[in-house]
């Protein structure tokens, strides 16, 4: 199957997702994102690249996509998908020996994200630092890739009509619990002792709150909540 | 020691597999009476099909003695489809850094159930809980939520891993009940169950010389296999092991168990670890 390229198409803001890419690359001294994702509910494959637009086309011409090791790692994958764990792979030398002519570094890793639907991203980020720049920045960052890469599956999924429906956020009562106080201008330790839990009990929630609104930060969450109705403004 | 297998390595270990989904058998079956498809001595279910990654803990003759099941909570995972109980109704969270455990398990028949030292319970328990926690966190998960039954509940708190918090309710399962369990991947929880149960160094073993220690103990000291393992011992790149162990699956038959393995035998890359 032919993948659809979904750069040109715009973000919930102002800009197109190859532009978010952009902008997640810059917010993490990342060269390059890569993603492709398959909605297995309209059985569709999508990508979204901030490569240089070279490169993107010899990709497609030679389908890379299909012997790319990254992807075929990442989409049975748990865990995210070291590259330097498949330097000594033919598929991978043959594809990344390409991608060196085309200047593009071999270094990064891929996060694979599952969504509730049997859906699937494979979100690949390329850095041209060192080795040893590389390990400090991915330690560092990982945890905030992963939510990034796991948001933007969402969004390129939401896109499809049916995923539309059925990707409403379904906030837990614990979820909403939380949200209405910090609408009422709790702070996270406050909300805990409100509730009688603890501060990592609300942040674990919270996260998962802000994540299912498609939110990067809680003051965003608190306003798509309170714009879908889940809680009340006060 | 701990081993991950996931999609990628898996068609290398379908007998350490099928050993732990034996060992499923006997604590969800038999043990704890749970609601579990037991066919022909193996626990196997739906979620298995989903290309999960096991952390499996293996005894000093790689043996498996313990072992879990990690997916991700922003996928199909159990607290979401049929662990509905638990959350009385509740819609599941869902997190990028939230990793769910489940079946969690350790051979109590097998490790001793006094002492903390190597060979019983408590060291089995920590060691994979160790490798579940360090698993997580090199992945940039920060936390787990866990389905476990009020014995192994005790088990985290006495190892000085206790739980965090609860997610919904305690509720029967089978014979005795079954819970959501949070738990932290800091850093200092992993230091606090290394030092309970006096774990240094590394956990997760070398699966090359693993591979050739189970097959050696399998084989009946003829020549063929000592090549065999051989070919694998002098693999130095990934392609050269997997072209070992396409030598071995073809001369000896494909080292699996009896529990439909073969169908997910077919050559996916090896990502070794």
């Amino acid at each position: 199957m032919k993948p659809l390229d979904l750069g040109a198409e715009p973000d919930d803001g102002s800009g197109t997702l190859a532009e978010l890419l952009d902008r997640i690359c810059a917010r993490y001294g990342l060269d390059y994102i890569a993603y492709a994702g398959i909605n297995t509910v309209d059985d569709s494959i999508h990508g979204v690249v901030n490569y240089p637009d070279a490169w993107k086309s010899h990709y497609v011409e030679q389908g890379y996509q299909l012997i790319d090791p990254t992807l075929i790692a990442a989409s049975r994958s748990v865990g995210l998908v070291e590259w330097g764990r498949l330097r000594d792979f033919d598929s991978f030398r043959r594809v990344f020996r390409d991608a060196a002519e085309f200047g593009i570094s071999t270094t990064g890793l891929t996060i694979p994200v599952r969504g509730p639907f049997g859906d699937k991203g494979m979100f690949s980020v390329v850095s041209s630092h060192t080795e040893e720049e590389w390990q400090r920045l991915r330690r560092e960052f990982l945890s905030a890739l992963q939510t990034e890469a796991t948001l933007f599956h969402d969004r390129v999924m939401r896109e499809g009509r049916s995923m539309k429906i059925m990707l409403q956020p379904t906030l837990s009562e614990r979820e909403r619990e939380i949200l209405q106080w910090i609408a009422a201008g709790k702070s996270q330790f406050d909300v805990g002792v409100i509730l009688s839990i603890s501060t990592r009990t609300v942040e674990v929630h919270l996260r998962s709150a802000r994540e299912k609104l498609g939110a990067m930060t809680t003051p965003q969450a608190v306003a798509r909540a309170i714009g879908m109705r889940l809680i009340y403004p006060i | 020691m701990i081993l991950i297998v996931d999609a990628h390595n898996r068609h290398h270990h379908h007998s350490v597999l099928d050993e732990m989904f034996q060992l499923r058998a006997r604590v969800f079956g038999d043990r704890l009476g749970w609601d579990v498809r037991i066919e022909d001595g193996r626990e196997i279910d739906e979620f298995d099909a989903l290309d999960p990654a096991y952390v499996i803990g293996l005894d000093d003759a790689f043996n498996v003695v313990a072992c879990v099941r990690a997916l991700q909570t922003t996928g199909p995972h159990m607290l979401a489809d049929v662990f509905a109980d638990i959350l009385q109704g509740e819609a599941p969270l869902r997190s990028a850094t939230l990793w769910e455990s489940t079946r969690f398990c350790v051979d109590t028949e097998r490790l001793a159930m006094v002492g903390r030292g190597p060979g019983s319970v408590s060291r089995a328990t920590c060691e994979l809980m160790v490798g579940s926690l360090e698993y997580a966190r090199s992945n940039g998960i920060t936390d787990i939520i866990t389905v476990i039954d009020p014995v192994m509940n005790r088990v985290l708190k006495r190892s000085d891993n206790a739980p965090y918090d609860y997610v919904g309710a305690t509720v029967q399962m089978g014979e005795t009940k079954a819970m959501a369990a949070l738990l932290d991947c800091t850093e200092e929880r992993i230091a606090r169950v290394r030092a309970f149960a006096g774990i240094e160094g590394p956990v997760f073993v070398d699966e090359g010389a693993m591979m050739a220690a189970r097959l050696r103990q399998a084989a009946h000291g003829d020549s063929l296999t000592d090549y065999l393992i051989d070919q694998i011992d002098a693999a130095t790149n990934p392609d050269e092991l997997e072209a070992a162990l396409a030598l071995v699956d073809a001369v000896l038959g494909p080292q699996r168990g009896a529990t439909g393995e073969a169908q997910h035998s077919e050559h996916t890359p090896d990502f070794v670890r």
